[in-house]
């Protein structure tokens, strides 16, 4: 019996998992976009900022997604940048949400002096506006690159994370299970751990995909204002330069339109991924 | 992008201000004014008719490209700040300066010239007025210029070489030189706006030189009419002296200046017919002045825009190995501007003449050097120049060392964000690696740029703040040879260059008369060409672009059409682009 | 109740003593001298520099030792004094934040609120109505995964440009004067139209999603189920769905307040709308970090007053927080 249960468990997780659409569509759109951001660099021609064809031409089978203005193959430059956005989701969203489960399960379950501290630390960098931060960190270092970016992304982007978990800890720990499972004596750490995480674990799944969507899309926004690394190529740079150099005013929609779609598919995706899994671990959500 | 036209706008406007440092201070003579006649005063207030809510589309010309910010000053003894058009609009000068043609064209003055060794007399026009109503005198002119004498004026340095300046009668005034600098004489006849003794007489000493002066009050062809963040309007002035004694009159009823958002949306506004004339960089031009968007340039084919600066590839002579004129050479050679004339501006650019001088001053380029010394395009060249210096790649990493087997690692800089020019080194770069010197681009923030720029710890940088057009070669020469080396070189010569030879040659200019400066000219360009201290590249444009929607006849080369500059930039109004705005006509019925 | 909230505003005075001190350091400890670029912009004579150098040290408070500059900083504050300009030198910092924040909130808080309502509203008939589910979410999804400037970006070219619709750039026409009247306000709403709706979409998008994950959790959550073995209405379950499902909803709106303002940024720069984002970016590009703090202290101010509204808002709906929060 004791041995059985795992093998159940994820037996079954697979069954739902190979059922749920949402998930099918989901992984399988962030997927592809994993493969092509790990295989894709090979399989660019030129380098992304040389001029290796014609200016501003349309897509042509030398130039898959056209080139810009400058006559640089926009391909090269969108392959490399999707391996460096997703880099920057990944890493950003990894240290917001780990940061985040830390801070808010501590917070919202032990109360007191304790929460009391990590609140206000979390409210300050809350209400210390992300930008502010990261102008001082851009301005320190003269050469900002794509590790340097989701570091700092996923250092600003935790205290929400730690307040939404905190106030569905406050939720979970005056619930009758929980006042049970004090009763038995059992030590606060086990009892986070065992009963409450448990129970928020698609919300904690939920927060690290929004996480890494919200990293995605702040360096998205952090590149288009002229914060973005100066070395390198992400998918906000190259939106940054379609747009500086009036990619659409000038007919040119496959230097601005393949990067901002990109962004909208993988954060998308992410999303429909994580109502997917969802379902598939809440077993009541599954007859809806 | 969008920070560089400020700045290279700005830079021609304090080119006056370099000018006029040259010389060592000296104790300024009390100057003794002839007292003007009283006139009785008459304060006629411009009675502002209340201006519409709503400006009427065909009465007002819609501009943009000179305000990069809010509207913040009307003052025109801040060269740097004032608002779109506070001088040439509103405030006079003396004379005009036509660069297309080379002359000089007197304005508020009727006439001027030098009346011995060390005297210039200038006849004012009779019948000018201000436009509260008062007459402009030789006393407005008198007091503008001693004005000079506060710290803090732009032009204070002209004291150091003038000793007074007097009005002889109303319309007469007489200004007596310790020694005649003519270069710099002639751009402040041009560059300085009168302003009425009248009004600023009052005025505190800091509220002269740092005030807003708001409204503004000239003897100009447009007054005032109000301003907010994103906008300036002037109103025109329809006693405007002009119209009376010169026979010209201005069409536009107003004028709006639009501050500029970004040179996309600048771009996105134009195209919806938002904009008459637009001074900004727009990108793909060339597309759509083809493409039959009813976009106006001054040439119908490349370069489609005069030129207005040269930019430079800066080299920090202290440093090695750029303090070895060979290794400058080299790279002269090793750049390939018409990659970057033709891919990066979209051929809007001109490539630059060796000599680096703007087209507008093609009579001075002393073709015997250029043919002699001149550089073109040239890998092999480059590395022919590199290996016999000694310029030899020792290690094997495809990157050349230097001679004593030092390694060259070396960055070349621009401000992040100045996409353009961020491509060009881009290009730059790729040129220096392909002839084997390790040359690498890189972008820190602007002003990560001008402390490296300034301070002289760059390898190589692009700049081109204080090469633009101007009335005489010398503003370029004093910017680019810019002496004494200081601790900090904001003001041109950013690679250090030292070499007393050529400071005198410059210096020598400043003195010399319009006619004689060819031969010092070539001197100079001889030392320029043989040491290379930094690299002429490429011309920016005089960006301009309009449409005909609403106002026609606007300049152009094309034959029967004006020959004014199309310009809002400070310090344009004064080369002739108040002359384009007389000529403009409203189109016929829309 | 009382206890509460007393206690939260201490933190919130906390934590706005903290903020401001952060606030205070940035101009100072920047690396890079703000009063010599500022110079080099006016790009005036090397000896008519060095007198204004000092005057500017002076004028931005800057001689004086640190422990009192910071001292200067909070009592300025306190007289609304928050130091002039290096960009639009010599306006007062105060000024120009005053002039744009009307615009900000012009935007920002029907945009905040008009998504918050519908979405929370959409996405709660979503949560029970499988065909609006179906069609819907999608929408919901993308819309929320989308860069804010993208879509900015293709609203502006597709109704600005192309159909002609609407204006691209400004707070109102170039060619009306502001002043009171039916066209001028018709022309402020145009031209407000495009800034807000690409916020409003992005946004909608967002809490649509989260309204209708939460609402299908509580549904299925025990109590849920409790009350509909107890034969419970449907409706009546739902409304305390709802109800719960508000929580994480109306924590997401304090939270997301301070994000917020990336994306009022990244909007106002696509349509050139003079709110603080707009100057944000312009105090960045010119270095003018006076202004910035300016403008940092303003959103801090906005997201420490919002928080707190939005606790009281909290107390209000779930009991459970108040005894939380005073109990042990």
């Amino acid at each position: 019996m004791e041995q059985e249960q795992p093998k159940k468990v994820r037996s079954e997780f697979i069954f739902f998992a190979w059922r749920n659409a949402k998930l099918r569509i989901g992984v399988s759109i962030l997927l592809v976009f994993i493969v092509f951001a790990v295989v894709g660099p090979f399989l660019v021609k030129y380098d992304p900022y040389e001029y290796s064809g014609p200016m501003g031409a349309p897509p042509s089978r030398e130039h898959w997604f056209g080139t810009t203005i400058f006559g640089q193959d926009v391909f090269s430059q969108f392959a490399l940048g999707t391996r460096s956005t997703l880099t920057v989701g990944l890493l950003g969203g990894c240290i917001g949400t780990m940061v985040g489960i830390l801070v808010g399960l501590l917070g919202g379950y032990r109360g007191g002096m304790l929460d009391e501290f990590l609140n206000v630390i979390t409210n300050i960098i809350l209400i210390i506006p992300t930008l502010a931060v990261l102008i001082i960190i851009a301005a320190y270092l003269e050469v900002r690159g794509i590790l340097t970016q989701s570091l700092f992304i996923g250092l600003t982007a935790w205290p929400w994370a730690a307040r939404a978990i905190r106030a569905q800890t406050f939720s979970l720990r005056v619930r009758e299970f929980v006042d049970l499972a004090r009763i038995t004596g059992r030590s606060s750490l086990r009892i986070v751990l065992t009963e409450i995480a448990p129970n928020m674990m698609s919300y904690l799944l939920l927060v690290f995909i929004l996480q890494f969507g919200g990293a995605v899309l702040n360096a998205a926004t952090l590149d288009f204002i002229g914060l973005g690394p100066t070395k390198g190529v992400s998918l906000g740079l190259i939106m940054n330069n379609a747009v500086l150099w009036a990619a659409l005013q000038l007919g040119m929609w496959w230097w601005l339109l393949p990067p901002g779609a990109t962004i909208a598919a993988i954060v998308g995706a992410l999303y429909i991924t994580n109502v997917g899994l969802d379902e598939i671990f809440n077993p009541k959500l599954r007859e809806m | 992008m969008s920070r560089k036209l400020m700045f290279v706008v700005l830079s021609a406007l304090v080119v006056g201000s370099l000018l006029l440092t040259a010389c060592q201070p000296q104790t300024v003579t009390v100057v003794q004014t002839v007292p003007v006649k009283e006139t009785v005063p008459v304060i006629i207030t411009p009675t502002p008719a209340p201006s519409p809510v709503v400006y009427p589309r065909n009465e007002t010309l819609y501009t943009s490209g000179k305000q990069w910010g809010p509207p913040t000053s009307w003052n025109p003894l801040q060269p740097g700040s004032y608002a779109m058009g506070v001088i040439g609009l509103c405030y006079e000068t003396l004379f005009l300066f036509d660069p297309l043609k080379n002359e000089y064209i007197p304005w508020l003055a009727e006439s001027g010239q030098f009346v011995s060794d060390k005297v210039y007399e200038v006849k004012l026009r009779q019948g000018i007025q201000w436009q509260d109503g008062q007459p402009f005198t030789a006393a407005d002119v008198v007091y503008t210029f001693e004005l000079g004498k506060l710290p803090g004026v732009y032009y204070a340095g002209l004291w150091n070489w003038m000793e007074k300046v007097e009005a002889v009668d109303d319309y007469t005034v007489r200004f007596t030189f310790k020694e005649v600098r003519h270069q710099s004489w002639w751009n402040t006849l041009y560059n300085t706006a009168i302003v009425p003794k009248h009004a600023w007489e009052g005025r505190s000493q800091e509220e002269i030189v740092n005030g807003p002066n708001l409204p503004p009050m000239g003897t100009g062809a447009y007054m005032y009419d109000t301003h907010s963040e994103d906008r300036m309007v002037w109103k025109r002035n329809d006693n405007w002296w002009a119209t009376k004694l010169l026979g010209r009159s201005v069409a536009p009823k107003y004028i709006l200046d639009i501050v500029n958002p970004s040179n996309n949306v600048a771009l996105g506004l134009f195209l919806k017919g938002e904009m008459d004339l637009s001074n900004n960089f727009l990108p793909g031009i060339a597309t759509l002045v083809k493409g039959g968007y009813g976009v106006k340039t001054w040439y119908d084919d490349a370069p489609f825009m005069l030129s207005a600066n040269t930019a430079f590839l800066f080299m920090n002579t202290t440093k090695k190995p750029m303090d070895d004129p060979a290794f400058r050479k080299a790279m002269a050679y090793a750049v390939n501007v018409d990659e970057i004339v033709t891919k990066v501006y979209g051929n809007i650019v001109q490539k630059a003449n060796p000599s680096g001088l703007l087209p507008t001053w093609e009579q001075y380029v002393d073709p015997a050097v250029v043919s002699e010394l001149g550089f073109s395009y040239n890998p092999d060249q480059a590395k022919k120049i590199l290996d016999q210096a000694g310029y030899k790649d020792v290690d094997g990493d495809g990157f050349r060392e230097a001679p004593d087997g030092s390694k060259i690692a070396l960055k070349i800089i621009v401000p992040f964000g100045w996409t353009d020019w961020m491509e060009s080194i881009r290009v730059i770069a790729a040129g220096a690696q392909a002839v084997g010197i390790n040359l690498q681009p890189d972008f820190p923030d602007f002003g990560g740029y001008w402390d490296q720029l300034t301070g002289g710890t760059f390898d190589m940088a692009i700049n081109n703040f204080g090469s633009n057009l101007s009335d005489t070669p010398y503003t370029f020469y004093a910017w680019l040879f810019r002496n004494p080396i200081e601790a900090s070189m904001p003001n041109g010569n950013f690679g250090r260059y030292e070499n007393p030879e050529v400071f005198a040659l410059v210096d020598e200019l400043d003195r010399t008369p319009k006619e004689q400066m060819g031969a010092v000219i070539s001197k100079i360009q001889r030392i320029q060409l043989t040491e290379m201290p930094a690299v002429p590249l490429w011309y920016n444009g005089l960006w301009a672009q309009w449409n005909e929607t609403y106002w026609t006849n606007w300049p152009g080369a094309a034959e029967g059409l004006p020959k004014y500059l199309p310009c809002t930039w400070n310090g344009y109004w004064n080369m002739t682009s108040i002359l384009m705005l007389t000529e403009l006509k409203p189109a016929q019925s829309q | 109740m009382g206890r509460y909230l007393g206690r939260k505003l201490l933190i919130y005075a906390l934590t706005f003593f903290l903020a401001v001190t952060i606030d205070w350091m940035i101009p100072r400890f920047m690396p890079g001298d703000p009063v010599s670029l500022m110079i080099a912009r006016i790009g005036t004579r090397p000896e008519a520099a060095e007198v204004l150098r000092g005057y500017f040290i002076q004028a931005f408070g800057l001689d004086v030792p640190l422990w009192q500059q910071y001292l200067n900083f909070w009592k300025a504050l306190f007289q609304g004094d928050l130091g002039v300009s290096i960009w639009l030198y010599p306006q007062p910092v105060i000024k120009i934040i005053q002039r744009a924040i009307p615009y900000d909130l012009f935007i920002l808080l029907p945009a905040i609120l008009l998504s918050w309502f519908a979405g929370n509203h959409v996405g709660a008939l979503a949560a029970r109505a499988r065909w609006l589910d179906n069609t819907l979410l999608p929408v919901g999804y993308l819309l929320t995964a989308t860069p804010y400037m993208w879509l900015a970006i293709l609203l502006a070219w597709s109704l600005g440009n192309v159909a002609g619709v609407f204006p691209i750039a400004g707070a109102y026409s170039f060619s009306i004067r502001p002043h009171l009247s039916l066209r001028f306000i018709l022309d402020l709403l145009h031209h407000w139209f495009l800034p807000f709706l690409s916020l409003f979409l992005v946004m909608f998008g967002g809490w649509a999603i989260g309204m209708r994950n939460m609402i299908i959790y509580e549904m299925e959550s025990d109590y849920s189920r409790y009350l509909e073995a107890l034969g419970t209405p449907q409706k009546l379950i739902r409304k305390y769905a709802f109800r719960n499902a508000m929580l994480p909803q109306i924590t997401g709106l304090a939270l997301q307040l301070g994000g917020i303002v990336a994306g009022a940024v990244a909007t106002e720069v696509v349509f050139a709308y003079p709110g603080i984002g707009y100057i944000i970016l312009n105090a960045v590009q010119n270095q003018d970090y006076f202004l910035l703090q300016g403008c940092f202290l303003f959103i801090i101010i906005g997201v420490l007053l919002a928080n707190f509204l939005i606790d009281i808002v909290y107390v209000i709906v779930d009991p459970r927080t108040r005894l939380g929060m005073t109990g042990e």
